[in-house]
């Protein structure tokens, strides 16, 4: 069996080890259009701030491939021709399959504001990316962040720890609309002011022009402006599909796969942040675009395609990172509705918290701003939110209930 | 192979481990820097002394984003290598048992190396509650328990 893999982070590295566990024998190429070895797309800020070094990106050795008996090419997919089982190449070569696994991931999105281009624009998704912006992070230099999600946050962090003037600028009127609730919003953003960044919600870019000096001037709808040496956009992101054009494979927001991780066609699978896969809570298809996610998609896609013998019990969103020295983690379903319960701890301090969402008992989700054990709470909610078990009691014996489903975790790790 | 097992039923808190594992980690006796933990349940007097259970399949070290975690091949044991450790906290969040933790002065995880083969919280255990034992002794163990217990079954009904 030909078994083709594209793209090298991390859902198809998973991909290519859950596949090899089981199958030795079969060939498989995987196709990457990152020059270098794989890296860790997470690791890109942490660089940034000189927490690690450029080497340390690097999460698999020189030998992977061959310890691994898979053959990498370097190389752009352009077309795929289904009816051939063919992967064609920018170059032109082409590659056949009998089993293919898209991990293509996803792209940043540039908004479509007048003016948004030129050298001084940046993205901190790539390697390439984290290359270009290194030179550019000088003490006293001016950097506007557009969007308030994870990874730009944690540019804008990198940004103040290396002395630069920071001001975040977000559209929505609270940052991280997608990774915390409100009052979880509210205390990041004390800590981002605190800390000396300029942070902007509510605020709407409308033009970008630049100053006889080269630097860039943010105009926003309330009318006033901003000077900067540097943007860096993290506006969200999208899935690498355009090579999918000319096929009929069935895409909404990502490629559609079932629990399998198989899309429309057969033989071809999708996993990480191009697939749209079920979601854990309630069924529905949707594109987390997050790291777990594509380890544990990569690994299903990797054991299905060697047998059948895997089913993902969908995608549970979870995001945790510590900047502006505080922790920021969550998970699942946070913010409140009419439907669900909500436990806030009201022992911790003033500026921790911790909220537990539950619906008819049963934990849903969770949000923790503030130290770090709260984390690890999170951690241990995690299987009884996998597991839909109802919890009796008040958020003062979380640590007893805690304790009582010690014994299941076993059965809860991923997938 | 061996691992460290926890008896409920003998931990007395006297938290000895707790303070040794921190003397091992950082050279002083503060708990916070220990990586087992001795929670007591006042409401059922019931004590759980929690260490990393060296997880055959660790979803921590799948989804390290660095990865800063390996496995030790000699002692089995899950260890996170601090200098590749970013201080995302990824594991802490994967770990369902709660049994990763931080290190606030060099801001990266961390948790129980099993003491490279020599661990320092057995060692100092004052009531036999943790053991480093190998599966094969654990099911002999529990074999004798057994065996003892059908014993004292047979007492009874010979008398």
């Amino acid at each position: 069996m030909k078994i083709v893999i594209i793209g090298n982070s991390a859902a198809g590295l998973s991909g290519l080890e859950a596949f090899r566990k089981q199958d030795q024998n079969s060939s498989v190429t995987v196709i990457t259009c990152e020059e270098t070895t794989p890296y860790s797309r997470v690791m890109l800020p942490y660089y940034l701030r000189e927490k690690v070094s450029y080497k340390d990106m690097f999460i698999r050795d020189d030998h992977y491939y061959e310890r691994l008996n898979a053959k990498c090419i370097k190389g752009k997919v352009v077309n795929l021709l289904v009816k051939e089982r063919h992967v064609v190449l920018e170059n032109g070569q082409i590659i056949s399959y009998d089993k293919l696994l898209i991990a293509t991931g996803s792209s940043p999105i540039r908004p479509p504001i007048n003016g948004l281009e030129g050298e001084g624009i940046h993205h901190l998704w790539t390697l390439d990316d984290v290359r270009r912006l290194a030179p550019a992070f000088l003490r006293g230099k001016r950097v506007a962040v557009l969007g308030s999600g994870f990874v730009s946050l944690q540019g804008a962090w990198a940004a103040l720890v290396k002395g630069l003037d920071v001001a975040v600028i977000e559209i929505m009127d609270r940052i991280m609309p997608r990774a915390l609730d409100a009052r979880g919003a509210e205390l990041l953003a004390l800590k981002i002011r605190e800390k000396g960044a300029d942070l902007r919600v509510g605020t709407f870019t409308k033009e970008v022009t630049r100053t006889g000096f080269g630097e860039y001037v943010l105009h926003f709808d309330d009318g006033s402006t901003l000077v900067v040496d540097l943007i860096i956009v993290g506006t969200g992101v999208r899935p690498n599909i355009d090579f999918l054009k000319n096929s009929d494979i069935v895409v909404q927001q990502g490629i559609v796969v079932n629990e399998r991780m198989e899309t429309s066609l057969p033989g071809i699978y999708a996993a990480g942040d191009v697939a749209m896969v079920p979601s854990f809570l309630d069924g529905r298809p949707v594109v987390h675009a997050l790291w777990p996610t594509a380890i544990e998609t990569g690994t299903v896609a990797g054991n299905c395609m060697a047998s059948q013998g895997d089913v993902y019990l969908g995608s549970l969103n979870m995001n945790v990172t510590q900047m502006f020295d505080v922790t920021v983690a969550s998970m699942g379903e946070f913010l409140d509705g009419a439907d669900r319960e909500v436990w806030v701890d009201e022992r911790l301090a003033e500026n921790q918290y911790l909220k537990i969402v539950l619906k008819e008992g049963v934990p849903i989700g969770a949000v923790a701003v503030g130290e770090s054990e709260l984390v690890a709470t999170l951690g241990m909610l995690r299987p009884l939110i996998r597991q839909k078990i109802r919890i009796n009691g008040t958020p003062r014996n979380l640590k007893a209930i805690m304790a009582q489903n010690i014994s299941r975790h076993h059965k809860a790790f991923s997938g | 192979m061996r691992f460290i097992t926890m008896d409920v039923k003998k931990c007395v808190v006297c938290r000895n481990c707790e303070y040794a594992c921190a003397f091992r980690q950082s050279g002083n006796f503060r708990r916070e820097d220990s990586n087992i933990r001795v929670e007591y349940h006042n409401d059922v007097k019931i004590c759980l002394p929690q260490t990393c259970l060296h997880c055959e399949d660790a979803w921590c070290l799948e989804i390290c984003p660095a990865a800063a975690i390996v496995k030790d091949e000699d002692t089995g044991a899950i260890e996170i290598v601090s200098e590749r450790c970013i201080g995302c906290k990824m594991c802490m969040l994967a770990c369902p048992f709660g049994n990763i933790h931080f290190d606030k002065i060099n801001m990266v995880s961390r948790k129980c190396n099993l003491c490279k083969g020599d661990p320092n919280c057995v060692a100092h255990c004052i009531s036999g509650a943790l053991q480093y034992t190998t599966v094969q002794d654990s099911c002999l163990n529990n074999r004798e328990i057994f065996h003892r217990f059908i014993e004292s079954i047979l007492d009874i009904n010979t008398e």
